[in-house]
């Protein structure tokens, strides 16, 4: 949030070295790497967040600059979700169409706990797992997760390890594989595009712009899906998690683990049998 | 409240005129053609901030901003078209630009702690993603294609 008088505009080496960033990232422009059936798109918002990160481990950028960008991240997500209400609007009647898939794919975040959880337990990690896996692990989830098992639980560092790793690496992953998986798989534009409605800003960027580069024809639907489906997941996002997927991650937890357990005790039986 | 309206204000012009530099570089609209666009965007999104403070729900402000953004765009909303023809000069991406520069600076204080996570982190972070990604996309479709939407 914008925090009260940080004077954030006054840090110009900041704004300038963002302005900097920005020119350089848009000269380079858009390319596309073919990859077997699909492409992987490299779009100027990806060079953006690898230079700016770059730029931190020189003297143009220190830490006062990099704790100010936070709240700026959060200002300049404000325009982003603007253009996707005002992209929403005229295409209220496909929207309304297209509600049920747009409210039931909010489900779909629960698919970290079917693919995730069971790679979790296999490679040996225990209630860590609750944390890391039971959701995208951003701001909202962190908050949940603190408030009912603590920071310091292995729940708590699970979902801290998972909020580090999506605020490094989330968005360009996600923007790396979006536009790869909407141009490989069979599934419709229209679908990820509802897909993209994650749960952070700046992934949810970093994912619909591949697949508005890729599908330029499509772009003002896609952006108007991809608004809708962050609207709900910002309005209905923390409530899922509460009611829904960490209940149902600690269930399936429970089962997994348990499952993992026999199979080793099982295991050692059956070597001390001969 | 007012002394932070005065900065939103003043950081949003900062923002937007970066925008407005890429929105030229990188999809050759000339700025004073983005300028009523951009005005437009950081007017609901400026709107949707004092909202989120007067109101007392516990919304995030970004649905109040969506939202807004939507029902000026409505059809049959007075001045929607003329909102929409203007909005249309600011692409999307020039938009994200600047918002992931800010934030791979500000990311850059999680290296360290980033460096420190197990390779099985990582690991399980990608499926993380994927699956929350995948999975959403997979419903989407779905029913998209029981409603012959697509």
């Amino acid at each position: 949030m914008a925090q009260e008088s940080l004077k954030l505009w006054k840090d110009w080496r900041l704004h300038l070295v963002v302005l900097a960033i920005v020119i350089v990232a848009e000269s380079i422009g858009t390319h596309s790497i073919p990859l077997g059936p699909g492409a992987i798109l490299l779009l100027p918002m990806l060079y953006a967040v690898i230079i700016g990160l770059a730029l931190y481990f020189t003297p143009l950028v220190s830490d006062k600059q990099s704790i100010n960008a936070e709240p700026l991240v959060f200002l300049s997500v404000a325009v982003l979700i603007a253009k996707f209400g005002v992209q929403a609007g005229p295409a209220i009647p496909q929207i309304i169409e297209a509600g049920p898939a747009l409210l039931l794919q909010e489900f779909g975040n629960l698919g970290t706990i079917f693919l995730a959880l069971p790679l979790a337990v296999f490679l040996g990690l225990k209630r860590e797992s609750i944390g890391m896996t039971h959701s995208i692990g951003r701001e909202a989830n962190l908050a949940l997760i603190t408030d009912k098992y603590g920071l310091s639980s292995p729940e708590g560092r699970g979902v801290m390890a998972m909020y580090i790793f999506g605020t490094v690496f989330g968005s360009i992953f996600i923007g790396l594989i979006s536009g790869f998986l909407a141009t490989v798989t069979p599934i419709h534009p229209l679908s990820f595009a509802m897909a993209t409605g994650v749960g952070s800003g700046s992934m949810a960027a970093a994912s619909l712009g591949p697949l508005i580069a890729a599908y330029p024809d499509m772009s003002a639907e896609l952006t108007a899906f991809s608004g809708v489906s962050n609207l709900i997941s910002s309005v209905s996002g923390l409530y899922m998690s509460i009611f829904v997927g960490l209940p149902l991650t600690v269930k399936m937890y429970e089962i997994l683990s348990r499952k993992r357990d026999l199979k080793a005790a099982g295991g050692a039986e059956d070597v001390k049998k001969p | 409240m007012l002394k932070n309206l005065k900065e939103w204000v003043i950081v949003f012009i900062i923002i937007g005129a970066i925008m407005l530099i890429g929105n030229w570089i990188g999809y050759d609209i000339m700025p004073l053609d983005a300028l009523p666009g951009l005005a437009v965007l950081i007017g609901i999104s400026l709107a949707g901030l004092v909202i989120h403070r007067l109101l007392p729900f516990q919304l995030p402000s970004i649905a109040y901003i969506g939202i807004l953004g939507l029902i000026l765009t409505l059809p049959n909303m007075p001045g929607s078209e003329q909102i929409v023809a203007w909005t249309a000069e600011v692409s999307l991406l020039a938009i994200a630009t600047p918002i992931l520069a800010y934030a791979g600076v500000s990311i850059g204080r999680s290296w360290f702690d980033f460096v420190q996570l197990g390779w099985r982190t990582i690991v399980i972070g990608m499926f993380v993603l994927l699956g929350t990604f995948l999975g959403s996309a997979v419903i989407a479709e779905v029913i998209l294609r029981m409603q012959g939407i697509i």
